[in-house]
């Protein structure tokens, strides 16, 4: 699905470079269920980002659904990521002004779906996630997990490919945090890629591949 | 999409009451000072452009070539209309027209004046003024018929049909019959005459506009629609030779559009120089500054707050959005503010017009009905929208998602340095409006307490008409019995205002063939008494000296013009009659401030010339006086109705659009300093709310409240300072130049710039204290635990 080839990303810091990541190689398959662990500033949510294409790189190439990312305009860029990557994140990043339902709806607003459609996709996602209830509420009126269950329907609601999670359930209790591995995989079953970073031992056995970063390198690679 | 933008807008809004009232306020008050302004701007501009002809349609003015000066104006010779459509085949039509005369009309027992002028046949082939009875060829063919318009025919008859061929006597000496009746001339018309006399009947009491040497009527050409304008106005450029000669004295001919005089008034030696225009433009710039200090408000208001909404950008881009999604919706936003504000701002407006009209002595309507104002509202919202969300849309969407998300966004140090460069041009306009306000009233100031060589005040200006000029003699000694009036002159024009000048005037030692030109005032005995003027040297006119009507006085220029050493007893000549200079007055102002005082000769004429008298009175007696001499008027003139007004009335309609710019200066500096001050107000609430951690650490270290309010103060008055220095010489450069349209001028010292700038700081200070006193006053555990 998408391939990494000696990827680098550097910050410059008293004239001298200061690795982000360092000749990163790595190939995820169509499916998989993978987990990036290691210790703060290692490079995950960097490296995540860079899958996800919301940061740049310095060196190295990256392929997407055989597309050479790090060659695409902006505007390609951005067609191609919102048709098949979806984004969790640890502090769920909710529209505060926007209900629930509004917060799913938004993904689709984007990719030009028509308002009737829209409305039948966001009824499906509701449904499948139980909170049809909660839809006209405003995400401050949620508890954390109900919000990052918003989080998650919202990443979904255009259908991609390829789910990445920013420690999803870092904010969450342990019975929450359950909850939402479940959920996730549930859909890893459904055929959902996903990568995930997690500090969490218990949470990366979920997933069928663990990757641990140190210092921006791959140190390590398991099967849990 | 457009659902979306617009309920996250409200939404905003509602969340943010404090900023959301600041910015629609500002936006609020900034779009009905700019609707005042375009429906005045809209309605000056109307002005005289509703005749069918308006591009045919042409005035001729003279420029003039005499004593090494140039003078000039829309005065012409009488006969000038009729010659140049006689020999020129580009005209198609033309009429002269004279002054505006007040005259006074009796049907049966009703004796009522109206103002009117005198016009050729071809007027109403001219102007498009629809007639309700008669037919243009005939209305003002006949020297003994006139054209009158509704209300008179209303007036004197009930309604046109019954005016149409009835007999009205005029001024008690002759019977016209009214051969047309017009509808009354629109609001919009520089010419607004109830009745119109046939040109033969201006030359039937005026000789002199027969002759070629004399100036007065204004001349009015209708070109045909294939003429070429600049060939024909070339053709015509040296025509007055034919008549005047070339010595000494030229005369070009030179054509302005009708339609144009209202807005291009002003003559400056002989050239069109500019007039209403001026302050149309500058009214109109003003306006549109203050929309954008409003803006600017919008601007700084929003970006400062965009922290706040970083997590949204965020999110919204991580969905999918792109940047072009992200600007349209910030714009959209934008607009729908603007929207509110200008709901806000019609109500506004319509409380508003009617204190605007007062002050503007018009008429607006509010055009309700008119698309074209929908259209421009539309259009005004749409383009403050974009202005005002431009800088916002475009430094919002520029956030990088990774960056914003991660919740360690700071406000970067460009952004705010564009925000305070914002801050500084807003305060750098407003301390420009207050100077210049402060500038132009203390030249309104100047000019109406500038001592003019007499005394203004408590002078009665009484019309000598009908029966008056012939019993003079019997009307001042009835009038100088009444108790309370000290003295009377009668004269030819008003001392304030004289018009008349002429070039036939001799001295010894005169420069062969020049023709310089000299000012004329005919009077009677004890003008200096009653006007109060200074006698440098000499005597007035007096009874007791059998003689003078061959005597002169002389003002100080002209004495220094002619050059004599001791005037006094030498002689001079006016009109081919020879006499003696027998005193000089001191220079006084009997024109406009905006031009030098010229060489002046006064001279003793027949009371039959005498248009006005001119009555002091003492202060304290005024009503019984005028009512005293209405009586005696009433005896002595029966068919005329007793016209005065008081000369210091006058003096200051003479300068009202200077009082108008006067007051419309102050209303636009006080609008703008107010909404400037808006934006200052949310600024500083959103830098009290930004540092409410480090404020509330400085106080667990041991600041006190003095210390954190100039902590909190000092960066928004070092910015209000900035701005004045940079307002100091654009307005002093831009008042400047104001101030050269005056011959007669206020100097510009520091005190307006000193006010300026104190009421500035004084006014900013005020609007961040609120804020920072309470944010220097909050507990500092609160704000820590919030964290």
């Amino acid at each position: 699905m998408l391939s990494l080839k000696h990827i680098s990303k550097w910050i410059t810091l008293g004239g001298k470079p200061n690795f982000l990541l360092k000749d990163v190689n790595l190939t995820i398959n169509q499916g998989e269920f993978v987990s990036i662990m290691g210790p703060s500033g290692s490079g995950k949510s960097t490296l995540l980002h860079i899958i996800g294409m919301l940061d740049d790189f310095n060196e190295g190439e990256y392929l997407f659904m055989d597309q050479p990312v790090h060659t695409l305009k902006e505007k390609q860029r951005s067609a191609l990521y919102k048709q098949h990557i979806g984004f969790v994140f640890q502090a769920y990043h909710l529209i505060d002004e926007l209900t629930v339902y509004e917060n799913i709806e938004t993904p689709l607003i984007y990719q030009n779906v028509k308002s009737s459609e829209r409305k039948a996709i966001v009824a499906d996602m509701l449904d499948r996630f139980q909170i049809v209830g909660k839809k006209d509420l405003f995400p401050t009126q949620l508890s954390g997990g109900q919000q990052q269950l918003v989080g998650i329907a919202r990443a979904l609601i255009a259908k991609p490919q390829l789910l990445l999670a920013d420690e999803p359930t870092g904010n969450l209790n342990s019975k929450q945090g359950e909850e939402i591995m479940d959920l996730f995989k549930q859909l890893n079953n459904e055929g959902v890629t996903i990568i995930q970073v997690t500090h969490s031992e218990k949470n990366a056995g979920y997933g069928s591949r663990i990757i641990h970063l140190l210092d921006g390198r791959i140190e390590q690679e398991q099967q849990p | 999409m457009l659902k979306s933008y617009f309920l996250i807008a409200i939404r905003n809004l509602k969340r943010n009451k404090v900023f959301s009232v600041i910015n629609i306020a500002g936006l609020a008050l900034g779009l009905t000072c700019s609707l005042l302004v375009m429906l005045w701007v809209l309605d000056e501009r109307s002005v005289d452009q509703f005749h069918a002809n308006k591009d045919r349609l042409y005035s001729v003015y003279q420029r003039q070539y005499s004593d090494g000066k140039t003078t000039g104006g829309h005065y012409t010779p009488g006969m000038l209309a009729q010659e140049l459509k006689k020999l020129f085949p580009e005209v198609e039509a033309s009429t002269g027209l004279a002054w505006n005369d007040w005259l006074t009309f009796q049907v049966g027992d009703k004796i009522v004046q109206m103002e009117g002028n005198h016009a050729d046949s071809d007027f109403f082939k001219m102007f498009s003024y629809p007639l309700l009875e008669g037919k243009p060829q005939s209305a003002l063919s006949d020297p003994s018929g006139m054209a009158v318009s509704r209300h008179f025919a209303e007036t004197f008859f009930g309604s046109p049909q019954a005016a149409i061929g009835k007999t009205v006597r005029v001024e008690n000496r002759d019977n016209l019959v009214i051969t047309a009746v017009f509808e009354n001339m629109p609001k919009n018309s520089t010419q607004k005459w109830d009745y119109l006399f046939n040109w033969h009947y201006l030359q039937q009491y005026n000789d002199w506009v027969k002759q070629w040497a004399n100036n007065g009527p204004a001349t009015m050409l209708l070109l045909r629609s294939d003429a070429n304008v600049a060939q024909f106005e070339a053709r015509i450029k040296n025509y007055m030779d034919r008549h005047l000669g070339n010595e000494g004295w030229h005369v070009e001919l030179y054509l302005q559009k009708y339609a144009d005089r209202y807005l291009w008034s002003n003559m400056k030696d002989g050239f069109i120089a500019g007039g209403r225009i001026e302050y149309v433009r500058l009214f109109s710039i003003v306006a549109v500054f203050i929309l954008l200090i409003a803006c600017i408000n919008f601007m700084n208001l929003t970006t400062a707050r965009s922290i706040k909404r970083s997590k949204e950008i965020g999110v919204r881009k991580v969905s999918g959005a792109i940047r072009p999604a992200l600007i349209r919706q910030f714009i959209g936003e934008a607009i729908v503010v603007v929207a509110i504000a200008m709901t806000a701002a019609l109500i506004l407006l319509f409380i508003a017009l009617p204190f605007f009209n007062q002050l503007t002595q018009k008429e607006i309507e509010l055009p309700f009905s008119q698309w074209a104002f929908w259209g421009s509202i539309f259009a005004l919202t749409m383009l403050t929208g974009l202005l005002a969300g431009s800088y916002p849309a475009l430094f919002l969407s520029s956030f990088k998602p990774v960056v914003v998300l991660k919740g360690v966004m700071k406000a970067s140090a460009s952004a705010n340095r564009f925000r305070k460069g914002l801050v500084v041009f807003q305060f750098a306009l407003s301390s420009l409006l207050i100077i210049g306000t402060i500038i132009v009233a203390r030249q309104v100031q100047y000019i109406q307490n500038k001592n003019l060589g007499f005394n203004r005040e408590n002078i009665v200006r009484v019309l000598l008409q009908g029966e008056l000029p012939k019993h003079y003699e019997t009307f001042r000694q009835k009038i100088t019995a009444i108790p309370g009036v000290t003295s009377i002159t009668p004269a030819d024009q008003d001392p304030m205002q004289i018009a008349n000048s002429t070039t036939d005037v001799e001295w010894e030692g005169k420069t062969p063939n020049t023709k310089p030109i000299f000012s004329s005032l005919g009077v009677g005995y004890d003008l200096i008494k009653t006007m109060q003027m200074q006698l440098v040297e000499g005597r007035d006119f007096s009874r007791d000296y059998g003689n003078d009507s061959a005597a002169f006085i002389l003002n100080e220029t002209a004495v220094k013009k002619i050059g004599y050493k001791d005037p006094i007893g030498k002689t001079f000549t006016l009109w081919e009659t020879k006499g003696t200079i027998i005193g000089v007055v001191k220079d006084f102002h009997y024109g406009s401030m905006h031009n030098a005082i010229e060489p002046l000769v006064i001279h003793l004429s027949d009371n039959s010339k005498h248009a006005f008298a001119l009555v002091r009175i003492e202060g304290a007696r005024t009503k019984e006086a005028v009512a005293a001499m209405e009586q005696i008027n009433n005896q002595l003139n029966p068919k005329f109705p007793f016209t005065y007004s008081f000369s210091d009335e006058r003096f200051r309609q003479l300068y009202a659009s200077e009082t108008l710019i006067n007051k419309l200066s102050n209303c636009f500096a006080v609008l703008a300093i107010l909404i400037s001050s808006l934006g200052l107000l949310g600024l500083a609430m959103f830098a009290a709310e930004q540092r409410v951690r480090e404020i509330g650490i400085r106080k667990v270290l041991g600041a006190d409240i003095k210390t954190l309010f100039v902590l909190l103060s000092r960066e928004f008055l070092m910015l209000v300072f900035i701005a004045f220095i940079i307002a100091c010489p654009v307005a002093w450069w831009a008042m400047n130049n104001w101030l050269h349209n005056y011959e007669y001028r206020t100097t510009i010292n520091a005190w307006p710039f000193v006010i300026a700038g104190l009421a500035a700081l004084a006014i900013a200070l005020f609007t961040i204290s609120f804020q920072t006193v309470k944010a220097a006053l909050a507990n500092p555990i609160k704000s820590l635990r919030s964290e």
